[in-house]
């Protein structure tokens, strides 16, 4: 589903986020990416993201090296991954409904779909009964649930998070956690970057280990 | 039901209704944005509306100038109709002759109409447009000769002055008058007028585009943070545009409205010492109006304008969050 090949990043020409990167993650799996803030954790998904482009190697997506990705193209490729973000990046002028109907209101889904596929997501995330509240009204799990579901609603085949736990005590994020385990055993690819070493030992996946921008250790699932 | 045509294949009706749906999207898309972006004008009311002043004083001005020389054109118009020639005849030419030779003008190419005028009707005429009735009745005889008024099919000066060459090689003509310059000098003037029309137009329209452009860029600021969220979860820049664009045509089409209104208010304003100067003239003159199709021509273009001013303020946004 994913391979890097080789791949760099380096900003401003001095600055190396990222060094000879090699690994591939195969459809369905689950994996965890992990390091000290600063080892390139972000800077790797904002790749897969195409919000950043390697200086070197190329990154390939279910088979396309979406370096070779026409501008044009970007916004069409983003639609099949879904991406939870550490601050949830919702809208907070708008309802927890309509911020999970993002995605679809940006693809033209029908209304009534539309509202079918939110409130399932909604109700995936236990979150059903708040759609008419704002994001301001939740608390930081729910808020996180909410992105969650936002990332969820399109039935994307790959799913990124980026310190989806990053902010919430044990509990919650081992809740959040198991909503990635679910998606996963549905069959979508997750990839969670995450410092939470404790939690990513309970759960035996697959981990990339990151230190410097270099990939140091590639440990299998136990 | 039974008239269906049976087992399309299914492909290709799947690729329709796939098509279908996703223009039905993009048009309810349109609806949403055209609705949201008007809803966020009226929320902040003061702000929309003094925007809207600003592009609306910006029309104004050549929108008023445009009119002048609009009327200006239908002055010039009935201008063209005294483009005439005054051909004067050889002294002892008799009636009849004088009837010949108007005949032999009015063959001509060239020529709209004529008008004999006879050396006694001429001496009428300067009479009573001079008031010398008694100094000229003690004249022995008539020193007028007869003259004939042509009127040319073609009233441009060149045309004009071609026609006049043409008619004193004509026997029994004695001379041939024209008098274009200061209907030249009035065409030159309205030429100035004009192009002094359109470059104030485009400054002020460039005036528009900076006034909404401005408008848009802060409104794109306001909101980056809902940009960022939409593209990064596969908004196209069309998309991203679409409500910014609603905002500019708004901003626009309302400053339209008010310059539509500003030019009703100043047209009232001095149609009254306009068509009391006029009467002092002897003349009926109104201001010119803008009418119905110019009131349209006002509002496309500001609208359009409105529509361009957004649409270069939010490019400008979206090039800098390209992937590097």
């Amino acid at each position: 589903m994913i391979l890097f090949e080789h791949v760099g990043k380096r900003y401003g020409g001095r600055f190396e986020a990222l060094a000879n990167i090699d690994f591939r993650v195969q459809r369905g799996e689950m994996v965890f990416l992990t390091g000290h803030s600063g080892a390139g954790k972000s800077s790797l998904l904002r790749l897969i993201m195409l919000l950043e482009r390697p200086t070197r190697g190329r990154v390939l997506v279910a088979g396309h090296d979406i370096g070779r990705l026409h501008p044009s193209q970007v916004p069409f490729y983003r639609r099949q991954i879904g991406v939870v973000f550490q601050d949830h990046q919702l809208l907070v002028d708008r309802s927890i409904f309509h911020n999970v109907a993002l995605p679809l209101e940006i693809r033209g889904v029908e209304p009534r779909e539309a509202a079918r596929r939110v409130r399932a997501a909604l109700d995936k995330v236990g979150l059903l009964h708040r759609e008419k509240a704002l994001p301001i009204e939740l608390s930081g799990g729910e808020q996180q649930r909410v992105g969650i579901a936002r990332a969820v609603v399109n039935k994307p085949s790959l799913l990124l998070a980026d310190e989806p736990t990053g902010n919430l005590d044990p509990q919650l994020s081992a809740d959040i956690m198991a909503l990635f385990e679910d998606f996963n055993r549905i069959g979508t690819t997750v990839m969670i970057a995450s410092h939470d070493l404790a939690l990513i030992a309970r759960l035996r996946h697959r981990v990339l280990r990151l230190r410097e921008g270099r990939l140091i250790a590639d440990e299998e699932a136990a | 039901m039974s008239r269906q045509p049976p087992a399309r294949p299914r492909g290709a009706r799947s690729q329709r209704t796939r098509s279908t749906s996703r223009f039905r999207g993009w048009l309810r898309h349109h609806r949403a944005m055209s609705l949201d972006s008007a809803r966020r004008l009226l929320q902040a009311p003061l702000a929309s509306l003094l925007t809207m002043l600003a592009i609306a004083i910006a029309l104004v001005l050549p929108a008023a100038l445009w009119l002048a020389l609009d009327s200006a054109r239908l002055l010039d118009a009935e201008l063209d109709e005294s483009a005439t020639l005054t051909v004067y005849l050889s002294h002892g030419i008799d009636e009849a002759q004088a009837g010949r030779i108007d005949e032999a003008v009015d063959a001509q190419e060239g020529v709209a109409r004529t008008q004999l005028i006879s050396s006694a009707e001429g001496m009428a005429e300067f009479q009573q447009a001079l008031g010398l009735n008694d100094a000229l009745g003690r004249l022995e005889h008539n020193p007028l000769p007869a003259s004939i008024v042509v009127v040319p099919v073609d009233p441009a000066p060149k045309a004009v002055r071609h026609l006049a060459g043409e008619l004193e090689t004509l026997s029994g003509v004695d001379e041939v008058r024209l008098d274009l310059a200061w209907l030249e000098r009035l065409r030159h003037l309205a030429e100035l007028g004009s192009r002094l029309a359109l470059a104030l137009g485009v400054l002020f329209g460039l005036g528009v585009l900076l006034v909404v452009g401005n408008t848009i860029r802060l409104a794109v600021e306001s909101r980056r943070q809902e940009i960022e969220v939409v593209m990064l979860i596969g908004a196209t820049h069309a998309f991203v545009r679409r409500p910014f664009l609603y905002s500019g045509a708004w901003y626009g089409l309302g400053g339209g409205l008010l310059a539509c209104g500003l030019l009703g208010l100043g047209n009232q304003w001095l149609a009254t010492p306009v068509s009391a100067l006029a009467a002092s003239y002897g003349a009926t003159f109104s201001l010119p109006r803008l009418g119905p199709e110019g009131s349209a021509t006002l509002l496309l273009c500001s609208t359009l304008l409105g529509w361009l001013g957004a649409w270069i303020a939010v490019s400008r946004h979206l090039a800098e969050v390209r992937p590097r």
